[in-house]
């Protein structure tokens, strides 16, 4: 049985093993003063570039990150154009829309495809979980609703407003991607999305004249 | 405390020198502690909550987002930037490092961004904006062991795609106005107070990549109180918290990605290597409360 003098010395012995163990701050209670500098498990990080994430590498050359964001944003612009594009031939009877849309139709599923085929390459994700609710020159359910609802003039109006909207977001940013991204099948679609979506935005200015729009809006107005 | 019978002599002179020795090395020890490691050494008035923030004012508007859509100016919606005044479509780490910020502390050169908020089409910026690092949401012994954000770390949180409420982990609240219930999407706030949004960014790092194909996945939230063995390294949990000058009836309000829960923050980390340790090392780990300087309050 040991005496109370030996639980003093237990303590003693305790006390400077604690004290010569924890020179730091007494804050890190039950836990050591100086928790391991140590990094994560593994390796260094891969990506200590302060560039974007190492690029994917596809058969015909490395993707970049401007490349890959590219292709999934032209993806889903396209899939959101697609029902209002659909829509025109079951809203109007006016010949040179049906026309103008049916063009821009089969250019754009090209490009679609084009698009769908290079993001599989790339290895990345088909779509970008990031592209937003509400994004530049998309349409919305909301106004997709509107469309499905109008006729004739009217019809005519916001089909021009969401074909411009999506022609022009589209030349934009194809027009950075084929300035900053890298692999070349990219940059060459688009080059080639700028030179139509330019031509397409000529042909909706001739059939809908933006200096028209104003006396039509007013119009609208009963 | 029981105690046996007398001591003999012997005992009771090796108690007291004991006891006085004993005595002598903790005082030495808190001389040591104090002296030497004053920055660290919690004083008697530290508050026990590990955390230290950063307040950054608005800096700029921009339909840019150099994580989701580098090198493609205006690809995106309309975002406020915060922090760091250069960022755009092609920001990477070096121009953030060179860069001015709109942050208290000056060091913080990190960029921060969120969609703008429209009230009746208008943009309103948010008057109050600190972004905390905290050590919560975890066991008490996995904050002891928080490692700082690495240095050019790209974080996206929240769901900018929501489809509504369900999909989404926004919390929007009214600043001096407790009985309101925090809602997912905007909510009216009395007059005099002003709407809030909180959003917490995910803490548990995968210990390898400063980005992902999502943007999202190089880390994950806790689970159980612990970060899970495919994100094992403990990182301070980044809640962004931003007060508009709105109140009222919300029907005008929007967010540049849409509803309310929409809400998304976008986290690009240029914090300084050893300001960032510092602060882990001085506020997170042992749990104190840090001003903007990384001091404890």
């Amino acid at each position: 049985m040991r005496t109370p003098a030996s639980r003093k010395s237990t303590l003693l012995i305790a006390v400077l093993l604690i004290a010569g163990c924890t020179p730091g701050p007494p804050d890190a209670a039950g836990t050591p003063a100086r928790p391991p500098a140590a990094p994560p498990p593994t390796a260094a990080p891969q990506n200590t570039a302060p560039q974007n994430t190492a690029p994917p590498m596809g058969t015909a050359g490395p993707f970049s990150p401007t490349d890959i964001a590219w292709l999934q944003l032209t993806v889903a612009q396209i899939e959101r154009l697609l029902p209002v594009l659909d829509l025109v031939p079951t809203r109007t009877t006016d010949p040179a829309w049906r026309r103008v849309a049916a063009q821009v139709e089969v250019g754009r599923r090209d490009d679609l495809d084009r698009s769908r085929r290079l993001l599989a390459e790339s290895g990345a994700p088909a779509t970008n979980p990031h592209e937003g609710h509400d994004m530049p020159g998309m349409v919305t359910a909301e106004e997709l609703a509107a469309l499905r609802s109008a006729t004739g003039k009217p019809f005519h109006r916001l089909v021009a407003r969401h074909l411009r909207a999506h022609l022009a977001q589209s030349v934009r940013i194809s027009t950075a991607e084929q300035k900053g991204g890298v692999h070349p099948a990219t940059t060459a679609l688009a080059g080639a999305v700028v030179r139509v979506g330019t031509a397409d935005l000529a042909r909706l200015d001739r059939l809908d004249p933006p200096a028209t729009t104003l006396p039509a809006a007013r119009q609208a107005v009963p | 405390m029981d105690r046996a019978a007398p001591l003999p002599g012997i005992h009771r002179r090796l108690r007291a020198a004991m006891a006085i020795g004993a005595l002598l090395t903790l005082l030495g020890t808190y001389i040591v502690s104090t002296t030497t490691r004053a920055d660290a050494a919690p004083g008697p008035n530290v508050i026990r909550v590990a955390e230290f923030p950063a307040d950054c004012t608005f800096s700029h508007r921009l339909p840019d987002d150099p994580i989701i859509f580098p090198g493609l100016p205006g690809a995106s919606h309309m975002h406020s930037f915060f922090g760091s005044t250069v960022t755009n479509a092609h920001t990477t780490l070096p121009d953030l490092q060179r860069s001015t910020s709109t942050c208290n502390p000056r060091v913080d050169v990190s960029s921060y961004w969120t969609p703008t908020l429209y009230k009746d089409n208008v943009p309103v910026e948010p008057a109050i904006v600190t972004f905390y690092y905290l050590g919560e949401g975890v066991r008490s012994d996995v904050v002891a062991r928080t490692e700082p954000l690495p240095l050019g770390l790209r974080l996206v949180a929240g769901n900018a795609k929501a489809a509504g409420p369900d999909e989404s982990i926004a919390r929007w609240s009214c600043l001096h106005a407790g009985q309101v219930p925090p809602s997912k999407n905007f909510v009216t706030c009395p007059a005099g107070t002003m709407l809030e949004s909180y959003l917490d960014f995910p803490q548990c790092w995968n210990g390898r990549d400063l980005d992902s194909p999502d943007h999202k996945s190089h880390l994950a939230y806790p689970v159980n109180q612990a970060c899970p063995s495919t994100h094992p390294v403990p990182v301070p949990k980044l809640r962004q918290v931003l007060r508009y000058p709105v109140n009222g009836n919300p029907a005008g309000f929007r967010l540049a990605s849409g509803p309310g829960y929409t809400m998304h923050g976008d986290f690009f980390n240029a914090w300084p290597v050893e300001e960032m340790a510092r602060r882990i090392r001085d506020c997170i780990r042992p749990v104190i409360k840090c001003g903007a300087d990384g001091r404890p309050i």
